[in-house]
């Protein structure tokens, strides 16, 4: 089989093929590292490449394979990890020049379970400095560009992550996702991208910025395999007070069952109020195409979301406590958007940050209502395509909107809100631009109700214009 | 309603903050635009009987 070929493959189509002994691990990785070394000067989307390490796991993966010790549909499947991630003897910068040197011992539990199920970590993807904003234009490791349209930004902060998934450079990646940095990405990459329910999976080895509001998501090239990806990774962690005992349950058992009945809700206020048009039409038809399945449409009010802009307050607050001790010491290393973002946030009283967590509940709370009345919400993923690499503002609604650095936030308006609430959210890629940008599809679910919330996606997914569709640079 | 410099700058002073320049003060300055709009928005909303919960306990309701 062609490299390409097996590049483009999912890792639902490629673990059957391994487990056969059709497709090596080794073959496999060096297709994935001649890949990532033939794109990165022109995506710029890794910080570290690992070929050596690559190079002897995928043996080792092999070898037990051959030994008849096949460990499941991640084993020996090429995967990246973005920098801010700790992997164990391998730096991990977060995207920072404050952490530059910065050696972990340990790996994080997700790299630990990823490892444990066989997967071959090619390298340490690029992101926003310290994951903090939606360009992943970053002012130490170089900008990354979106395979589609190499002048526009990938999204962020996960950017490296969501460009070497649509390239085809690793089959999944795992991000983080703080406002959005999983899910927009994954919507300006035209790939999948998942933010589960917050305790769903551990934050252990994330260098964690909001006291409740960070996840760590795969992106992938399909739902199904998205759901493989958190089958791994969920789970309770009891070195990690955020998560959950809950049960996992089986991710894959609904996909592929009919949505017939199942009812969305589309709200009627926020998510739709501010929008470029080509996006609206592309998620109204992706509405439309789940009513095609025969799933029931409902308005659904949600009137707290008019209060949404407070609940940037606790992230200003959490911001600056995080990042007090590296401030004290390399201030002069921050890149200005996110030193004058994060001080900013010094001068919140706790009197607001209060008042801030308080409409967080409410917020909350009035999701989870609706919830009962519907089994997902159905929302644009980002209000916009993919901004120009170095835009300052984008327009939409006939106004400028600050892009990145202290006051931005309109890329994220419609992913940020599933951080404070903790529900589940997908993104699935629903059509592109006439300029040839992709747009995402936003699918909200209950909490720790992974399964159906990717039914839906997964049945939308095969409807889906986009679906399957690759850009340019995936071949030579 | 913009906070003065002045003000900024005594709250660094007397909360141990991290020193802005003037020309800094200005570049923070759309952050806390929005963070004053957030607050001045709530306002109008009675916080007062809302109560923190971890768990989401979708089965009755949202309520704690």
């Amino acid at each position: 089989m062609a490299a390409t070929e097996l590049l483009t493959l999912t890792i639902t189509e490629l673990a059957p093929k391994i487990r056969a002994r059709e497709v090596s691990p080794v073959e496999l990785t060096e297709a994935a590292l001649a890949q990532a070394e033939r794109l990165q000067p022109t995506l710029g989307s890794f910080i570290t490449l690992l070929h050596d390490a690559a190079r002897k796991q995928a043996k080792e993966q092999e070898a037990a394979i051959m030994r008849g010790e096949y460990r499941g549909p991640l084993h020996g499947i090429p995967i990246g990890i973005k920098d801010n991630i700790a992997t164990a003897g391998i730096r991990t910068t977060v995207g920072s020049k404050v952490l530059t040197d910065n050696i972990p011992t340990e790996d994080a539990e997700v790299v630990r379970r990823c490892k444990d199920a066989g997967a071959i970590i090619v390298g340490k993807e690029n992101l926003e400095e310290f994951a903090a904003g939606a360009t992943s234009n970053n002012p130490h490791y170089g900008a990354v560009h979106n395979p589609w349209k190499l002048d526009c930004v990938p999204g962020g902060s996960s950017g490296g992550s969501g460009a070497n998934v649509a390239a085809c450079v690793t089959f999944a990646s795992l991000g983080t996702d703080l406002g959005g940095s999983v899910r927009l990405p994954g919507t300006f990459c035209g790939v999948v991208g998942l933010k589960q329910t917050f305790g769903r999976v551990s934050q252990r080895g994330l260098l964690v910025t909001s006291f409740n509001g960070d996840h760590i998501g795969p992106l992938t090239r399909s739902v199904r395999d998205s759901a493989l990806m958190l089958q791994i990774i969920a789970g309770y962690d009891p070195l990690d007070p955020s998560t959950v005992p809950v049960p996992v349950t089986d991710y894959t058992a609904r996909l592929g069952q009919a949505v017939r009945g199942l009812k969305m809700g589309m709200p009627t206020n926020h998510y739709f109020e501010l929008l470029d048009p080509e996006v609206e039409t592309a998620v109204r038809q992706a509405i439309a195409a789940l009513e095609q399945l025969g799933m029931e449409l409902r308005e659904v009010p949600l009137p707290m979301m008019q209060y949404v802009g407070a609940l940037r307050i606790t992230g200003m607050a959490d911001s600056v406590v995080t990042h007090e001790p590296f401030l004290a010491k390399h201030r002069q290393d921050y890149g200005p958007d996110v030193l004058y973002r994060t001080l900013a946030g010094q001068f919140v009283l706790g009197r607001d940050y209060s008042k801030a967590m308080k409409v967080q509940r409410l917020i909350k709370e009035e999701h989870a209502r609706v919830l009962q009345e519907v089994d997902i919400l159905v929302t644009p993923t980002a209000p916009v395509p993919a901004p120009p690499i170095g835009a300052k503002t984008v327009t939409v609604g006939g106004t400028a909107h600050q892009v990145r650095g202290p006051g931005s936030g309109v890329i994220s308006r419609n992913t940020s809100p599933s951080n404070a609430t903790g529900l589940p959210a997908v993104t699935v890629p629903c059509g592109f631009t006439a300029a040839g940008l992709p747009i995402g599809f936003q699918l909200i679910g209950r909490p720790f109700e992974e399964a159906l919330l990717l039914q839906v996606a997964h049945a939308y997914e095969a409807v889906s214009p986009a679906h399957g569709q690759h850009p340019d640079c995936v071949s030579p | 309603m913009a906070i003065p410099h002045e003000t900024l700058k005594a709250m660094i002073r007397d909360y141990q903050g991290f020193s802005l320049a003037d020309d800094e003060l200005d570049l923070i300055q759309p952050e806390l635009d929005h963070y004053l709009q957030a607050i001045d928005q709530l306002q109008e909303l009675d916080l007062a009987t809302v109560f923190s919960s971890r768990l989401l306990r979708v089965q009755e309701g949202g309520q704690s």
